[in-house]
């Protein structure tokens, strides 16, 4: 049974992987091709976050991490002229870092004070790069930032970025199973359910989540690196506390302990973003910016309230329950 | 340098009675139900709009901001109820999400009702300003200073002489206990919702005529507000009163003596820093007991 459980995953994966590798062939647009490139770097903060979410945690300070990996790496690129091979990695680096010094003293602390730390931290580090001019380039932000390279090959179309950001999503998604389903897993899913029962089970609580914070942010930084090669400009505004609403908002749609739904709730939101941006001013025309926050919040209540496990999940189940009543009779 | 401390100190007096009042509303709420409430700002901002919106239909002021002050109370019962009471009993993130996405949402109708452009507040009483120890000190600041100090006074003696004010400190003290005298925890987390949407609700409009009114106004005051309860140690009205005058301080002091666009990092800055040292917060003293 578990073999064939195994069997049929493996073949989920390559039918998987191979309707990823054809999305591009049968990508109607450029736009589209963009979109599907963008879904898959929110994906990627996104998985990150269920990750954190699996041991009942919630971090608001996600752009942050996602906006340090960006600077980090189109810095050290553009004015160092290192290869994006090694300024990613070491991007990935300086947020594992930060993020272990914020974790450090906040995750003994009860949830609530957590997500006000991260929230701190979002805000702190959006003011630095407003504030940083010489360093960050201020609002105006950075331009002409190197594309993806190495070894003379450079990633300079959106068809090649897709298939570099795409097997980045497969892989933090594998990474991010098979921390969840095994061991760590187990550790994780007693943390969600009491902390207490945890520690008296002999799970070092705070190593734990400390692990998993820090991945998230790795996660994020990683995210981030990419979407700078990738835009090749950056400026704060993308990584403000916004953009960490919009990433908690994708997680709590996949479902907040569900690596694949993260994916799903990554593309869903996205796709919705779109359709409310184009949408919304027939309906108020008066209205700019950050309008859509109403529905989101209606989002994040509604299924926190009648959904917790998420709108993924509780499609899964539906579909399950459907095709058992359909065996039966 | 030294010279522009008076006004600085002032300044932050004034800023730091309004985060006062947010943060006071944050601690009844957190005290009697355990819950961090992060749409405690925009009861702020929607106090302000309404407030605003009212005076533009000739309404007197003293109406206006009572009015409003009504309305915004009747909202916080309505999120109690329809949001937060269903939730009660479940994981703790959870209940975070959901404020959360309470804030988002009254955040996004407000853009929706006024629109991003700002609404101004007349003063309560226009006047010259007063000169205090080389400082100026505008008539709405001693407004906001003096309402935020009425309100302490009179909450506390709601809390120690008024029979509603013991049972919402049973109820925070321990609500399994109140339960078995016959006070109901439900009732208490929805007057405590209510009354701390009030204060929020007071606190926009006395800000308003100083800074003015916007729909985002919300996020900033709140968060504010939280880093002073934190400071206060969450658990005691005066610690959070004392935090807030604090946050309004540290604000006005930094941005006057260092770059004026670092003021909000330093603010949270010195939230971690606080969180860092220790969770009851830099006040220690009677927790969970004045309010």
């Amino acid at each position: 049974m578990a073999r064939g459980g195994g069997r049929r995953r493996t073949l989920w994966l390559v039918a998987l992987g191979a309707a990823l590798a054809a999305l591009p062939v049968a990508a109607p647009s450029a736009y589209a091709l963009t979109l599907f490139n963008i879904i898959g770097l929110y994906a990627i903060v996104t998985v990150g976050l269920v990750l954190l979410g699996s041991s009942g945690q919630v971090s608001l300070g996600q752009a942050a991490f996602y906006g340090i990996g960006a600077y980090v790496s189109a810095l050290l690129a553009k004015d160092l002229g290192w290869s994006t091979l090694a300024t990613v990695p070491l991007a990935i680096v300086c947020v594992a870092g930060a993020a272990y010094l914020v974790g450090l003293p906040t995750l003994r602390l009860a949830d609530h004070f957590f997500v006000l730390a991260t929230l701190g931290v979002g805000i702190i580090v959006n003011v630095l790069m407003i504030q940083m001019v010489p360093v960050t380039g201020g609002a105006s932000g950075l331009r002409d930032i190197p594309g993806l390279g190495a070894w003379g090959l450079r990633v300079t179309t959106d068809r090649q970025f897709y298939y570099v950001v795409w097997t980045c999503v497969l892989a933090a998604v594998l990474v991010a199973r098979n921390i969840t389903s095994h061991r760590t897993g187990r550790a994780l899913r007693a943390i969600l359910g009491s902390e207490v029962g945890a520690a008296a089970l002999g799970i070092d609580v705070a190593r734990y989540k400390m692990q998993v914070f820090v991945l998230s942010a790795a996660y994020a930084a990683l995210a981030g690196a990419l979407y700078a090669h990738y835009v090749r400009f950056i400026s704060p505004s993308p990584f403000s506390l916004y953009a960490s609403l919009f990433f908690l908002v994708m997680a709590v749609v996949g479902g907040l302990t569900n690596i694949w739904g993260g994916l799903v709730g990554a593309a869903a939101v996205t796709v919705l973003d779109q359709v409310i941006r184009a949408e919304m001013p027939l309906v108020f025309p008066r209205v700019g910016g950050e309008y859509q926050t109403a529905i989101y919040g209606i989002l994040l209540i509604v299924i926190m309230l009648f959904f917790p496990a998420g709108l993924v999940r509780r499609a899964l189940d539906l579909g399950r329950t459907r095709r058992e009543a359909g065996g039966e009779t | 340098m030294l010279a522009l401390l008076p006004q600085l100190v002032l300044t932050g007096l004034t800023v730091g009675s309004i985060y006062a009042l947010v943060a006071l509303g944050f601690v009844l709420i957190y005290t009697v139900t355990g819950i961090f409430n992060f749409a405690q700002g925009e009861f702020s901002m929607l106090g302000a709009l309404i407030c605003a919106t009212l005076l533009a239909t000739h309404a007197p002021l003293a109406l206006a901001a009572l009015a409003a002050v009504a309305a915004v109370a009747a909202v916080g019962a309505a999120t109690e109820r329809l949001v937060v009471q269903p939730a009660f009993g479940g994981h703790p993130l959870t209940l975070i999400i959901i404020t959360f996405g309470a804030s988002m949402v009254y955040r996004g109708i407000a853009l929706m009702v006024w629109g991003a452009d700002p609404y101004a507040l007349p003063e309560f009483t226009p006047g010259p300003p007063l000169i205090l120890f080389g400082g100026v000190l505008g008539r709405q600041a001693l407004w906001a200073i003096g309402l935020s100090v009425g309100v302490v006074a009179a909450l506390f003696a709601f809390f120690t002489r008024t029979v509603w004010g013991a049972a919402l400190r049973a109820c925070a003290d321990n609500a399994f206990a109140s339960r078995l005298v016959g006070i109901s925890p439900r009732r208490m987390s929805l007057f405590a919702f209510t009354l701390s949407a009030a204060l929020g609700a007071l606190a926009g409009i006395v800000i308003a005529p100083i800074s003015g009114a916007t729909y985002d106004m919300g996020l900033a005051l709140g968060l504010k507000g939280f880093v002073a309860a934190v400071i206060g140690g969450l658990g005691s009205a005066p610690a959070a009163v004392v935090g807030g005058y604090a946050v309004g301080l540290i604000e006005t002091l930094t941005t006057g003596y260092l770059t004026p666009g670092y003021g909000d990092a330093i603010t949270f800055l010195v939230l971690l820093v606080v969180l860092f040292l220790q969770r009851e917060g830099l006040l220690r003293g009677a927790r969970r007991r004045a309010a």
